[in-house]
Order: C-alpha cells, then structure tokens, then sequence
C-alpha cells in the first residue's frame, strides 16, 4: 500500500521506513511534522499515514491535530496514530468521525512488528485498530458500572478484541473458539449493553468504544 | 577624613545656597497649587529641584536616594530642606565670622599688639584666645556635621524607600521568586520528561523495531545494529539520568562535579576552581546548573571551540561568583525560553544576581553571582 510516516525521530523514521520497504510497502513521504504531513496528505493522497502525536514545534499533539484534519478533508485516506501515551481525548477526537479507517496505538506497540503491520493492514481495509492497552483502560474504567458488570469473561475478552479492531474471524482465531461461537458472544454483548446491531465492524468497533470512553 | 571633612563642609556650603532658590521656590509655588492651571509645572518644577539636592547629596554627602517620588512629595521635601538649608546658612555664617575674627586676631598678633587691646599680648592672653578659638572651630565643624546628618536623614525619609517600603519591596520579591521557583522546578520536570520521551524512549522502540525485524527476516546484521541500538540507549540513559541530578554533586561534592561535567563536555573544557571550603549544598547545586547549562549552550547554539568555567569567592567570602566563558559567536540572550529562563530564576531564587554579556559576534560570558552566608 502507498503510506506517509510522519515521524520526528529520524532513528525511528529511518526504522519504520526500513521495516515498510521489507514489508512491500510503499512509503511515498517521511516527513517529520505536522504542517509537512498535511502537505505531503494533500499532494500524494495516501492509502494511510501513519503519524508521531508529539512532534515539532510544540511537542504537545500536532500529530493528532493534523489526523483530524486529514480525516476531515480526505476521509479516504486511514489514519494510524502513534502515542507515547494512553491518551483518551486523542483517541475520542479520531474516532469523533464516521468511524473506520482510524488506528491509535501506543509507540511502543511499533516494536512488536507483528501487531504493527496488522494493525496498519486494517486500517488501510477500512477497519480499526486500538492499542490492546487503551482498551484495557477503557474497559477497566467502567468495569465497575452494571452494563459491563453483566458480561462474563469470556464476553469481556471477546469485546476487548472486538475494541481492537479484530474481526469475528480474527477474534475467532485469537480465542480458539470457532466463529459462530464469537458471533453468539457478540450479539449477547450488544444486547447486555444495550446497542443497536450495526453492518460494518469499525462501526461496531467505534459503538463499542464510545460507550466505554462515555 | 581631611577629605571627607573638606567634601562634607563644601556640600553643606552647597546646600546653604540651594536654599536660596528653595525658599521662595517653597513660599511663591504652595499658594499655585491652588490653581490647576500650573499646578502641574510647580510639581514638576520641586522635583527638579530635589533632583538637584539628590545628586548634591550623592555627590558630597555620600548618601544615595531613590529617585522613586513624585512632584507633591518633593515639595514637601523642599519646605522642610529649606529650613535644613536656613541652618546651614547660619552655620556658615558663624564659620564666616570666626574666619574673619581669626585674620583680624593674626594681624594683632604678628604686629605684637594685645588680642583686642592696644598694648602689648600677653603669653596667658593669647593661650586664652587659642582655646576659645579651637572651641569656636569645633562648634562649627559639629555644626556642619549636624546639618549634613539632618541634611541625609531628611532626603532618607522623604525621597528614599521607607523602612516599611522595604520591607514590602522583600516581600514581594520574595513572592515572586518563590512562584519563579516553582516554574523552573515545572519546567526542568518538562525537559526530563522530553528528554526520556523523545531521547530514550525513541531508542529503546528503534531496538525494538530492529529486533522485530531480524526476527522476521533472521538477518545477523540486524541483530549486530540492534545490540548497538541498545548500547546507544544505555547511554542515553545514563545522560538522562545525570542531567536530572548529578549525584557526584553530593558524594564528592562541586568541584568533583563540575570535573565531571567537563570531562562529559563535547568540546574542551577548563575548569578553574577556587574556593577552599566547600560550598552549601543548595548553593553548590545552583552553580553546578548555571555552569552546566551555559557549557550546554555554548556547545548547541553558540558554535564554540573551547568554554571556560571559574569558580571563586569575591567580596571577602561573602560571595561565590561562577563564570562562564565560551568564544562562539555570541548573540545569547536570557529572554523567552530556553535555558538561561530557568537559570535567571534558580538564581534569583538564590538572593543571586544573573547576567550573560553576549554581543554579536561573541565572546559570550555568563555570570551568577551568589550569597553564601
């Protein structure tokens, strides 16, 4: 897929940069602030940017800024935001739109390579990826409140996968339990909290996570 | 002390006639103030006036004032000086007289007639007239003391701080530094939180990255740069970690410290340290700051090939005074951001005085002059 890193670390930039071209990816602009990735946006009009929160001038949230701004202007292009920290404001303003096409993970996450590349795969297909740990914040907020406390374990776990983004097959899969079993889990969620069956996964992915983050 | 006695006498001369212009000054203007129309010009006109008496008091009494006052201040200043001035003007005269008694006096006795008669002096005579003169001399010259110490006192009381403005302008400054402190401890927890974020952090997923990659791909070279991505980290680390707080600055104290600080430098250092006894702790950490972020700037903005650093006591021990010189290119500045901010307020925190001396084109030298009492 075509990409635009934004990354104010050259160390790192030159990493990923690397580990994308080994991958087969196509980086078409390493940029190392946000006024450059709008630019670099606008002109190459990317599969997916993946983008640094803090970088210069600031060092506060320039990276989030500009994924809004791309998310506004090209909704076609997906967003994988990369944070040194759980940062709940950030992650309600991407997922703020129409949901889908929006990732926020934790910058350490880039280490493992694996989860990375997966995670950028389904952002790029239109899906969501959320850093297993903002998950487990999110959830762990608000296990305390009756809706969550209705769910067994093994619905809990599905509905943390189901956060990050991991389709029924995935979930399937990273559970070893068979699919129809997930979508049993799934549907028993949605009626213990209380939420409207919807079509696409991210948009499920997002229902979910706004009632956690509420 | 002849000196002071002659500079003491001619100001209070000086101030006889000063007086001269400040009592009708005094008398014509305090009716004006009645009528707004040139109130505003007497009240400029009187401070005019006790800037003249301030500079005469600098100047020959050695007795400096705040110039911290307004028009109405100073003409009241003016009436009650005017009055001062009067008695310098009677003090004067009486010098006057005893000059002119003196020099009739020496004429009688160099034509060898009586003190005051027309037959011939008498030794007991003249004894009598001597003491009776070295009397009158020392009333006079306890005159001019008397009016010079009224002359200060009243200038202290009217044009400088009061004891109480003093007290108030402590406070505040206490105050305020107090805040600035607060600020420059936020701000250094910002720069480690930087520093470990942006520094060590940024390696550390790097290592990562380039271990996930040789896992992928089982690259031996990958796995040679990422054993050296972990050193780098390492010692990234440990700089990190000595900026937040150089603890050779408690085990083996400043000089130690500063040694260190050198030796880590990426340029040459010289290090010239003077004081014998070791300086309070708290002292001791304000000057190994300022020096380590002055050696810090003259290495990232200023372009310098060597720095300097001298530690010594001045002002008979009664302060530490740290230098820091670098021949870059100069053009260093303390405002806005940056490091030299929070320099200005640990010092400042520190009762000590701050400057940095950068003009364009260089050398630039930054100084911090502290109290150890």
């Amino acid at each position: 897929m075509r990409l635009i890193l934004a990354e104010d670390s050259t160390l790192l930039r030159e990493g990923l940069l690397r580990l994308l071209a080994e991958e087969g990816h196509d980086v078409v602009a390493a940029v190392g602030d946000g006024e450059a990735l709008l630019a670099a946006a606008e002109v190459h009009r990317p599969d997916v940017v993946v983008t640094d929160v803090r970088m210069p001038p600031t060092h506060t949230d320039e990276g989030v800024r500009a994924a809004v701004r791309i998310r506004e202007n090209w909704p076609e292009i997906g967003v994988l935001v990369l944070s040194q920290y759980v940062e709940k404001r950030y992650a309600a303003k991407l997922i703020g739109g129409d949901g889908g096409r929006v990732g926020y993970l934790l910058k350490d996450r880039v280490a493992q390579v694996g989860e990375f590349l997966d995670a950028l795969e389904r952002v790029a297909e239109g899906g969501a990826a959320f850093d297993p740990e903002v998950v487990r914040r999110l959830v762990a907020r608000t296990s305390h409140e009756d809706a969550l406390g209705k769910l067994s374990p093994r619905e809990r776990g599905v509905l943390e996968k189901m956060a990050q983004g991991h389709t029924n097959a995935g979930i399937a899969e990273l559970l070893y339990i068979s699919q129809s079993a997930v979508e049993k889990h799934v549907n028993a969620i949605f009626d213990k909290l209380d939420l409207p069956q919807a079509a696409g996964y991210s948009r499920r992915v997002l229902a979910v996570l706004r009632y956690l983050g509420s | 002390m002849i000196t002071y006695a002659a500079r003491t006498a001619a100001g209070v001369g000086l101030g006889a006639l000063t007086t001269l212009a400040e009592l009708p000054y005094v008398l014509l203007g305090t009716p004006l103030l009645a009528v707004p129309t040139p109130r505003r010009a007497v009240l400029r006109g009187a401070r005019v006036l006790a800037e003249v008496e301030r500079a005469r008091l600098q100047r020959f009494l050695d007795a400096p004032n705040g110039d911290d006052y307004d028009g109405r201040r100073a003409l009241q200043y003016l009436a009650l000086r005017a009055l001062v001035g009067l008695l310098a003007l009677g003090v004067w005269a009486c010098v006057g007289a005893g000059v002119l008694v003196a020099v009739f006096y020496a004429r009688q006795l160099v034509t060898g007639r009586a003190p005051g008669g027309q037959g011939a002096g008498t030794v007991a005579g003249w004894l009598l007239i001597t003491l009776l003169a070295a009397i009158a001399a020392y009333l006079c010259a306890q005159g001019i003391a008397g009016v010079a110490t009224l002359d200060r006192r009243l200038a202290r009381r009217f044009l400088g701080p009061s004891h109480r403005d003093l007290l108030v302008r402590r406070v505040s400054h206490l105050a305020t530094s107090r805040a600035q402190v607060v600020e420059a401890v936020n701000e250094e927890r910002r720069r480690i939180e930087r520093d470990l974020h942006d520094g060590v952090q940024q390696r550390l997923v790097a290592l990562g990255l380039l271990l996930g990659r040789a896992r992928r791909t089982d690259d031996p070279d990958l796995v040679r740069q990422a054993h050296e991505q972990s050193q780098e980290a390492l010692r990234e680390l440990r700089d990190v970690a000595w900026r937040v707080y150089p603890i050779a600055l408690d085990e083996s104290g400043l000089d130690a410290a500063l040694e260190s600080l050198a030796e880590r430098a990426a340029l040459p250092v010289e290090l010239r340290y003077e004081p014998a006894e070791p300086l309070p702790p708290a002292l001791a950490t304000v000057v190994y700051f300022v020096a380590s972020e002055s050696v810090t700037n003259a290495t990232k903005h200023a372009g310098a090939t060597r720095v300097t650093i001298e530690v010594r006591r001045a002002d008979n021990g009664r302060n530490v005074v740290v230098e820091i010189a670098d021949d870059g290119h100069g053009g260093a500045r303390i405002g806005g951001t940056g490091g030299f901010a929070g320099l200005v307020r640990r010092v400042a925190a520190a009762d000590g005085e701050f400057t940095v001396n950068s003009p364009d084109g260089g050398p630039t030298v930054v100084r911090a002059v502290l109290p150890c009492d």
